[in-house]
């Protein structure tokens, strides 16, 4: 490209120069923005002579246009901009690197996270006992959540659950129930086993025991002449095992759309024996999980007849049975990614 | 829910000790919040008389009285001076709490005998507040002229009982449970006993006489399909006042404010039915909307856009269409089901009222109460099904009662808008179904004994099927689960048999996904980093300083903070500020790693959801490094390592040189973060699956990461798709072994990676066998087109031993097809 204008020319210079390092992005700052070089030369139009300005104007759209083609083109990643020379991306060490300066794994005590460690024992312990595994979505819609959970649409019981919503109508699951559906689908006929851990989200404020993001494991057992207490005997079979000590279980009634019965798991502490203490807030008792006979609707809504078959489901929070057992006082810790805390466990 | 055991015994036959109805709500019915003594609030204080009244030498406010407390007299100087010899006040004597300050204070006050202002003081008078009775601080509560000295004063206001608060969450399907009557029929059944309704729960009389001169009211229904039932009476004569003690201690003990008599009413009513009931001034009603014959109209209606109420709250409410009112002809008077209007409220002028007891769609009270913030006891309750059948019983109570205590008589008959009756539901149990199905085995006689308990009538039954009546109350009965519920929960969840099930012995399906994540945590914790969990959610400025497009985010509506309010479309994102956080800390060295799920709005699953890919991220820093080494050697030594526990080997190809085209939404999404002459898409069988290499300047910046940082982003779920190549034995030879090192002089753009490949490939074949070692890639700083590489191979032959003839020639076949290949210049 020829430009008559010295100015315009020069900003023709450069640009040729920085297509081959800018980027997209980059480009567009640089020319087009509002202090870009080529904006600024349009507004410096009024002060070319009279007889000049036509052809001025005429060259200067020609080399916007030109910066809009190069721009739309610029796909490449080579015109990204970097201050570094290219390496060898097929090399195991840079050049004219040192023996002893060569990379090496970091000498460091590395670890894994709490949570995630207690989650592999838990589903451990459910494989052990037959249980397939199905890990739960993070974001989903309104139709696993609540409506094949026997919640229809405006149902009070939606309140007993503080959801996150995106603004495209999707919902951040307050329970990993919400993917019951999908498991009796996807494991059906009966008999189905399968443990469902996963992320969930509640909306409400985090202090010392209270966080908006915390894990659930979920359970499902489907077959025929399932019975309430087989789901006893189940969950108490686990909790044993995990807790490594016996351990007295009551039930307490409760309220779940997609339970009926529906139960709170309660055990006895298990480490005062009943005595009381700090964890059991001095009742000798904890509130573990809310469990129940799968709801009729429940499972007709997955294809299962409820004539033939019954089931059982149990959810429980990770976060809090991992503080039972290693003795962490504030729940902020499992997300504080804090290397002092991190490098406890 | 409040309950007390005292008010439940009065009303159920509960065998049991008070002390025990705590447990059995809990085991039998639903989880309990917390239960107290009320009468230990009032330990020690008892009832007094002043006998003796004298000014206070040296204070004008105080008064110094002489009272008696049944034992003795005690000299007690109060802040009151209107008190008069015979009245009789609730004394707290030294050594006793102040009720309220049990409550209000980290230390309750003990009262002590103190001189005020130089007179002896040997207790206190306590004043409503004080008392934790009312507001009133002003002066010392008067009690009933017929309170006697001595007398403790929990016992003569009632409070030696157990208060109870039962956990809302647990009946939000037991609309009938909102109320006292509701539990203590639990109770009595829990305890083997049948529940006698109470005469005037069933008395559904319709024919009220009027006693007075009738009061003109007529009640139009114009919301039919959300208010299934509407009830009305007036009465004349009311004279407003306070409760008498016996309502007073009951609401007080319900947790609820006495106001007035007629508002005590309704509030007792609401209490013991779980039915709210209202009321309205009849005077008041005619004067904002004067009509011929003064006549009362009351609408209910659906409100019109944007007319306005003032509520009791004191508050202006602007209503929608969506929102049910009770309407004179022109304005609402009262939002339906949850909360009255100002300018009709019963006050202490009232003489005239009407009051209201109706049945609202639960649905649209959750609704209306959520969408204008108000939320009272009346739209607790509503928010649950109600029995439509209760209506007239709550209203007929409470005409008693305001007969009885506000000296009211009846002005008009009673007005029942219900136009579809109730009808009764009939649901029939499978015995052996329902032991199956709970794991009990009772015999029918067993399940009717609770069932009749509980109020369902029996209609037939056989010895496989019992077909009951479910109770008007019982509006969450629908299907016969919910009748095992009802006899599991009575019989006791603890008396049933607990046996493991018995399954068939059939393998897993493997979830590769979650042993795939078990052994890379395994491994890179290993090898020196820290797994961490951050949360999904993270804020603009975090897309900002981490160079990534927001406009690929899902937003959260009702996002916690703005720091909350977006969701990742990276882990690293997330990591970068752990990294900072950390180094403010002090740790220099350090790799924190991240396996969880971003979301990015472009990347769309089949099911139209958005995808889940699992995804390992981490940040690797290293402020004691000076040299000018490229990072990226150490995010690719771990992205092998990861690569390896899918035994997977992986082509890496610069960033600068990949075509942006080519790639997925999901690896798009975060190329910014990389600085591109310097980091690598990870490709295996065509198909990037991650990314690795330096960070940007920018972002580096952004969070104080040393020069000497590096990252990784592998997407799991893609290399899980990457079929696993196969280990297959290979003979090992058994002659010994050499081994020869080389130096090449190539282009810059000869690749280490082909040099290696082209090595292993001649070094390997039918007879021999060996392996290549990198030692050492130079450039003189003169010459930066050019480098030195130097390879190491170490070689054997499975059919003889390999002598210095043999190395020369392979020495000079590689020599040459590194010339021919690559125009290398062996040094």
């Amino acid at each position: 490209m020829e430009l008559k204008n010295k100015n315009l020319q020069k900003i023709y210079t450069s640009l040729e120069k920085d297509k081959e390092t800018l980027s997209s992005e980059e480009l567009k700052k640089k020319y087009l923005s509002k202090e870009g070089l080529l904006t600024k030369a349009f507004i410096e139009i009024s002060k070319i002579a009279q007889k000049e300005r036509a052809q001025y104007g005429q060259e200067a759209n020609k080399l916007k246009t030109y910066i809009r083609e190069l721009i739309e083109s610029n796909t490449n990643f080579t015109n990204t901009y970097s201050s570094k020379d290219r390496i060898d991306p097929t090399a195991p060490f840079d050049i004219n690197t040192k023996i002893e300066d060569r990379p090496q794994f970091l000498d460091e005590e590395g670890t894994q996270h709490p949570l995630t460690k207690d989650i592999e024992i838990l589903v451990g312990i459910f494989k052990g006992m037959g249980f397939d595994i199905l890990e739960s979505r993070q974001l989903d819609d309104d139709y696993h959540m609540f409506e094949s959970l026997n919640f229809p649409v405006g149902h009070p019981a939606r309140d007993m659950y503080d959801t996150f919503w995106t603004e495209d109508g999707l919902v951040l699951p307050a329970h990993t129930s919400t993917m019951q559906n999908r498991a009796m689908k996807m494991f059906g006929p009966p008999p189905i086993a399968v443990v469902l851990p996963g992320r969930c989200f509640r909306h409400e404020a985090t202090d010392a025991s209270h966080e908006h993001t915390f894990h659930q494991i979920e359970g499902i057992y489907i077959d025929e002449n399932v019975s309430l207490g087989n789901m006893i005997a189940t969950i108490k079979e686990f909790l044993q095992r995990y807790l490594e000590t016996d351990l007295e279980v009551r039930i307490q009634p409760s309220f779940f759309p997609f339970t009926e019965p529906d139960c709170e798991f309660v055990i006895s502490c298990p480490f005062c024996k009943k005595v009381g203490c700090s964890t059991c807030g001095n009742s000798g008792w904890i509130e573990l999980m809310g469990c129940g006979m799968i709801h009729p609707n429940v499972l007709r809504e997955a294809d299962i007849d409820p004539n033939e078959y019954s089931g059982f489901a149990w959810g429980f929070g990770v976060d809090r049975l991992t503080m039972i057992k290693m003795g962490i006082n504030d729940i902020r810790y499992l997300r504080d990614s804090n290397l002092n805390f991190l490098r406890q466990f | 829910m409040r309950v007390t055991t005292e008010l439940l015994k009065t009303i159920g036959n509960i065998t049991v000790e008070s002390t025990e109805i705590e447990k059995l709500l809990k085991e039998h019915i639903t989880n309990v919040e917390y239960s107290h003594n009320i009468g230990d609030d009032y330990k020690g204080i008892v009832v007094a008389e002043i006998v003796e009244k004298e000014e206070h030498p040296d204070a004008d406010k105080l008064g110094v009285y002489q009272v008696f407390t049944g034992r003795e007299r005690v000299q007690v100087v109060a802040g009151d001076k209107t008190l008069e010899i015979g009245d009789k006040v609730a004394y707290i004597p030294p050594g006793s709490i102040v009720p309220t300050t049990i409550y209000t204070e980290e230390k309750p006050i003990i009262i002590e005998s103190v001189k005020l202002r130089g007179v002896q003081s040997n207790g206190m008078l306590g004043s409503e507040k004080e008392l934790n009775l009312g507001p009133d601080h002003e002066y010392v509560m008067r009690l009933s002229e017929d309170a006697s000295p001595g007398t403790s004063f929990a016992d003569y206001f009632i409070f030696n009982d157990i208060a109870i608060e039962i956990e809302n969450k647990g009946l939000t399907n037991r609309g009938d449970l909102f109320g006292l009557v509701g539990i203590a029929r639990e109770l009595t059944a829990i305890t083997g006993n049948k529940f006698e309704n109470p005469s005037w729960y069933t008395d559904k009389r319709k024919n009220l006489k009027p006693e007075e001169n009738c009061l003109n009211i007529q009640v139009v229904n114009d919301a039919e399909a959300l208010c299934p039932r509407y009830v009305a009476v007036a009465m004349d004569h009311i004279v407003v006042g306070p409760s008498p003690i016996w309502l007073q201690s009951a609401l007080l003990r319900l947790d609820i404010k006495p106001i007035n008599n007629i508002i005590d009413i309704t509030n007792y009513i609401s209490a013991l039915f779980g039915q709210p009931l209202h009321a309205f001034d009849y005077d008041k009603t005619i004067k904002i909307d004067p009509a011929p014959d003064n006549k009362v109209t009351i609408n209910v209606r659906m409100a019109r856009q944007g007319e306005k109420i003032l509520g009791l709250d004191h508050k202006t409410h602007e209503l929608n269409d969506r929102t049910i009112v009770i309407a004179d002809n022109n304005h609402p008077i009262a939002i339906a089901g949850v909360i009255g209007g100002q300018d009709t409220s019963v006050d202490e002028n009232s003489k005239r009222i009407i009051f209201e007891s109706a049945n609202f769609d639960k649905n649209s009270i959750r609704r209306t109460s959520m969408e204008l913030g108000i939320s009272t006891d009346a739209s607790t309750k509503f928010k649950h099904s109600l029995d439509t059948e209760a209506c007239v019983p709550a209203i007929l109570r409470a005409v008693e009662l305001a007969k009885e205590i506000a000296e009211g008589k009846v002005a008009s008959e009673i007005i029942d808008i219900y136009e579809e009756p109730y009808e009764e539901k009939i649901v029939t149990v499978d015995i052996k179904k329902l032991n199956t199905h709970i794991g009990l085995d009772l015999s029918k006689e067993v399940m009717s004994t609770i069932l009749t308990n509980l109020g369902y009538k029996i209609t037939s039954s056989d010895n496989s099927f019992i077909t009951v009546v479910v109770p008007s109350w019982r509006r969450d009965v629908q299907i016969p689960e919910d009748i095992h519920e009802d006899i599991a929960r009575i019989y006791g969840y603890n008396n049933i048999d607990v046996k493991l099930p018995r399954r068939p012995i059939t393998s897993l399906k493997d979830n590769k996904i979650f042993d795939l994540k078990k052994d890379i945590r395994k491994q890179v914790s290993a090898l020196g980093l820290n797994e961490i969990l951050t949360y999904s959610f993270t804020s603009l400025d975090n897309f900002k300083k981490s160079n990534l497009d927001a406009d690929l985010t899902y937003k959260v509506k009702n996002a916690l903070s703005p720091e909350l309010s977006l969701m990742r479309v990276s882990l690293l994102q997330s990591i970068f500020q752990k990294v900072k956080e950390n180094k403010e800390k002090g740790f220099n060295k350090f790799g924190l790693f991240e396996i969880n799920i971003p979301h990015i709005n472009t990347y769309i699953g089949e099911d139209s959801l958005p995808k889940e890919d699992w995804h390992f991220s981490a940040v690797m820093i290293d402020s004691t490094i000076s040299n000018p080494q490229s990072s990226y050697y150490l995010a690719k030594k771990y992205t092998e390592k990861i690569l390896s526990t899918r035994n997977v080997k992986a082509d890496f190809v610069l960033v600068a040189d990949s075509l942006e085209q080519d790639l997925d939404e999901d690896i798009k999404a975060i190329l910014n973060i990389f600085d591109s002459n310097v980091s690598a898409l990870c490709v295996v069988d065509k198909k990037v699956i991650g990314v690795l290499g330096e960070i940007k300047n920018s972002v580096k910046e952004s969070y104080k990461l040393p020069e000497y940082s590096c990252c990784i982003d592998v997407n799991l779920s893609k290399l899980l798709e990457i079929k696993m190549i196969k280990k297959e034995f290979r003979d090992i030879p058994i002659y010994p072994t050499y081994s020869v090192d080389f130096c090449f002089e190539t282009d810059m753009n000869v690749t280490y990676g082909d040099m290696e490949k082209e090595l292993d490939k001649i070094m390997n074949s039918n007879d021999s066998w060996g392996r290549v070692e990198g030692l050492d890639i130079y450039q003189d700083k003169k010459d930066k087109e050019r480098k030195r590489t130097t390879f190491r191979v170490i070689g054997s032959n499975y059919k003889k031993t390999v002598i210095n003839k043999d190395i020369k020639a392979i020495s000079e076949k590689i020599k040459m097809k590194f010339k021919e290949k690559f125009g290398a210049k062996t040094i």
